[in-house]
């Protein structure tokens, strides 16, 4: 340190930078050489969004078996049941007489809707007047509900409109006075961002990013944990951090997790999307600039809990159920404007929320950095304030590591050399 | 077991505050008043009219008024409205003059939720206004009036949601998110007071202070877990049923054995995975991630049957999955047990796992042959 001291500022700013690069290194070979943490830092960020989207990747259902308990046995009822059956998304396994029956088959589990034709429907078709379609949908996964009310919805429309028309000819009105009637004011909506309705399109882009923000959570918990864990006198940073160092112990560490977190941005944030045919209509640019400050206001965040782990398996019984809970508070599913007041702003607090809303908003709805100059800003103010607490946290284990030592050696007049050799700058 | 902090926060902390969480978050029920947009072009009585109607939909709420496509669209990349109405210029004089004026409405399905239930009530009340049109060029055409509900919609859709009549968000994802925490923290905390031992070397004493007998060492150190959890399950089913009131057809009592089986079966699995590493950090890496898989193999978010292939039979290795069918039988669908019985044996045979890895758990307490760190 003298050395250091005495020397002029080029040596200092050289000097400080290689002790940042060994920092990074041991971080590096610290990490590596640690199977818990390979698994959280390298193999999850890996696999778990090729495993997720692959599970979710059929996007929308598909021929959902359903049943029909046709009373009506006419030509009506039977055309109506082949367009159920023509549509993608369901299709008519089994045909009963009776409701009952067809309970049965529901709860076995063998179907998920049921369609009931009354047996009063072509009489009423054909005598003009307004008949009923009844449909039971399972509601155990919203899915099954919404693609068989849907599906039933526009068969039963297309029907509809067609008989109107027959029904206004019968009333003397035809022709194009028909066509206006049948459909005074025609509306048209438009899907946008997620044109399918996928699920997966919906979902994954905020797992994604929920996949990076936990592992480096839970992963540099597990490191700080087992450094604190492995320390003799139970503090985070090794007793060879001189006091005056902290800056560069937590810039090298920094560097570290932010280059190796780069890497899987690019896999994850932009070879996943395309691989996965997620949306990806965002500005490469764009997502780049988010992610700096995100990945940023992640590590600093994660850094300054980590030093209150105080063994490397704490985080991840502690801090693992928060996955979901993280999942909720980004506002993808629930709606950010509904979330009340408090939740809001324990949400905003942690960089996972403005990282996924920041990310979708790119990346699923084409919007550039200035419409989400809020997520933006809020990530570069949590990057600031994070650094600062990490700073303040890193200093108190250094000072707090000193003074014990110090207190040790007045004791007992131990040699420290031992200790600080093979301790790495943690 | 009091001693260090981590036990009483992974038991009734976490599952407090996952409680707490959940019902104020979901409180609602579904989503209302979301903010959406109006392009008025038009600003008519009538333009007006449809705007004041979407205004008392459920779901929606005119959050602002916007002057062109571009703005609107800005709007809902910025994530302030979730969907937004475009009434043309002269709307009003092409519908008294029959020239089939079009309203164009423009949903973000990027949040699907919000989009699905906004796209729900704009269709509703458009179709409402055009039937009204209809209803109007009808009489004044002299149709007489019995006939004109028939013109008007001939066939009507009437649709029923078995078990959750009012599509209840927090019914439908809290009955399998809260017993997802619960078994994901059973995992944890059935690895992780087992992985101590091995940890710090204290395993010897361990099965010495049970007689050697590797079954009284894991009741012994188990069974405390199984009561809490299970009480902790249980108050999680009295506040789903009794306090939010979420659908529940059968008698309560069913669930609260599905939720102790549950909490039985994740401990089975959770000495599964020490058992084949008994070392503590790897045990913790592994419940925590197939704790997390639970959640999506349960079946509810999206259906096990319509992932690819094998996806099934995977699902069968996941306690929840078993819980969450016993659920929709007995609480959604309130149908006889004897339909959950094979979900009931399916949790009951997880037992079976902790006999495989008997020996070995035994031996490494024993010989202390694994790695501690």
């Amino acid at each position: 340190m003298k050395i250091i001291r005495k020397s002029t500022s080029a040596r200092k700013v050289f000097s400080m930078v290689k002790d940042i690069l060994v920092v990074v290194r041991n971080e590096f070979q610290t990490m590596f050489k640690d199977r818990g943490v390979v698994i959280m830092l390298v193999l999850a960020p890996l696999a778990y969004p090729v495993l997720y989207c692959s599970l979710y990747k059929n996007e929308t259902l598909i021929d959902v078996p359903v049943t029909a308990v046709d009373c009506s046995r006419s030509q009506e009822s039977r055309e109506l049941l082949r367009h159920f059956d023509a549509t993608q998304n369901i299709q008519i396994v089994s045909r009963f007489g009776t409701l009952a029956e067809a309970k049965q088959a529901y709860n076995q589990k063998k179907v998920h809707g049921v369609i009931f034709i009354p047996a009063d429907f072509s009489k009423r078709i054909n005598s003009g007047e307004q008949t009923t379609v009844s449909v039971y949908a399972d509601i155990s996964s919203f899915m099954y509900y919404r693609i068989i009310n849907q599906a039933c919805n526009n068969c039963v429309m297309a029907m509809s409109n067609q008989i109107q028309v027959e029904r206004l000819n019968a009333n003397g009105i035809t022709g194009e006075s028909a066509t206006i009637l049948s459909s005074p004011i025609p509306f048209e909506g438009v899907v946008l961002y997620n044109e399918g309705a996928g699920f997966a399109s919906f979902l994954m882009p905020a797992v994604l990013i929920l996949i990076l923000f936990q592992t480096l959570f839970l992963g540099i918990g597990i490191i700080a944990g087992t450094s604190r864990g492995e320390n003799r006198f139970h503090v985070l940073v090794s007793s060879s951090v001189q006091r005056g160092q902290t800056f560069r112990v937590i810039l090298g560490k920094s560097i570290c997790y932010f280059t190796l977190y780069a890497s899987w941005s690019f896999f994850i944030l932009m070879l996943i999307p395309r691989a996965f045919n997620l949306p990806h209509i965002g500005i490469p640019f764009d997502i780049l600039m988010l992610l700096i400050p995100f990945l940023l206001a992640s590590i600093f965040f994660s850094m300054t809990i980590s030093v209150f782990m105080p063994h490397r398996e704490t985080s991840m019984v502690v801090f693992m159920f928060m996955s979901l809970i993280l999942l909720f508070l980004s506002g993808f599913s629930w709606p950010q404007s509904n979330i009340n007041g408090f939740w809001k702003v324990f949400a905003w607090v942690i960089p996972s929320t403005n990282g996924i809303q920041g990310y979708i908003k790119i990346n699923s709805l084409g919007a550039d950095l200035r419409h989400i100059s809020f997520e933006y800003i809020s990530l570069w103010v949590q990057t600031a304030v994070y650094f600062a607490t990490t700073c303040w946290a890193y200093y108190w284990q250094i000072n707090k590591i000193k003074t014990k030592s110090e207190n040790q050696v007045e004791d007992q007049d131990d040699n420290l050399t031992e200790d600080s050799t093979d301790a790495v700058l943690n | 077991m009091i001693s260090r902090p981590i036990y009483f926060i992974s038991t009734v902390l976490i599952m407090s505050f996952s409680y707490v969480f959940f019902l104020t978050f979901f409180n609602e029920g579904q989503p209302n008043k979301m903010p959406i947009a109006v392009v008025d072009l038009d600003n008519s009585s009538v333009s007006r009219q449809f705007a004041r109607n979407l205004e008392i939909m459920q779901h929606c709420h005119i959050e602002m008024r916007l002057n062109s496509h571009k703005e609107a669209r800005e709007e809902m990349q910025r994530g302030n409205i979730y969907a937004f109405v475009e009434i043309k210029k002269n709307f009003a004089k092409e519908a008294v003059s029959n020239l089939r004026p079009s309203i164009t409405f423009y949903i973000n399905d990027g949040y699907l939720i919000a989009g699905s239930l906004i796209s729900k009530d704009i269709t509703y009340i458009s179709a409402v206004t055009s039937i009204g049109m209809q209803q109007k060029i009808l009489r004044a055409k002299g149709v007489d009036e019995n006939r004109i509900k028939g013109i008007i919609q001939p066939i009507v859709l009437d649709s029923h949601l078995i078990g959750n009549p009012w599509a209840n968000y927090g019914t439908y994802l809290l009955n399998v998110i809260l017993p997802g925490i619960l078994q994901l923290m059973v995992l944890m905390m059935t690895v992780f007071p087992i992985g101590v031992e091995y940890k710090e070397r204290t395993s010897r004493e361990w099965l010495k202070n049970s007689d050697n007998s590797m079954f009284a060492a894991l009741t012994g150190k188990l069974l405390p877990y199984t009561v809490i959890y299970t009480i902790l399950g249980v108050i999680g089913n009295m506040l789903l049923f009794r306090y939010m009131h979420y659908p529940l057809n059968s008698s309560i009592g069913w669930m609260f054995l599905a939720t102790f089986l549950l909490v039985l079966s994740s401990q089975a699995v959770g000495i599964l995975f020490i058992g084949i590493t008994p070392v503590l950090r790897d045990g913790v890496t592994f419940a925590g991630l197939f704790g997390m898989l639970g959640v999506t193999f349960a079946g509810s978010t999206f259906p096990i049957e319509q992932m690819p292939a094998g996806t099934r039979i995977f699902s069968n290795f996941f306690p929840i999955h078993h819980y969450f069918n016993i659920y929709v039988n007995q609480a959604l669908n309130g149908i006889g047990m004897h339909y959950s019985l094979l979900s009931v044996i399916a949790l009951l045979s997880f037992s079976i796992f902790p006999l495989f890895v008997f020996i070995r758990l035994k031996k490494a307490a024993i010989n202390q042959n694994f790695p501690i760190k």
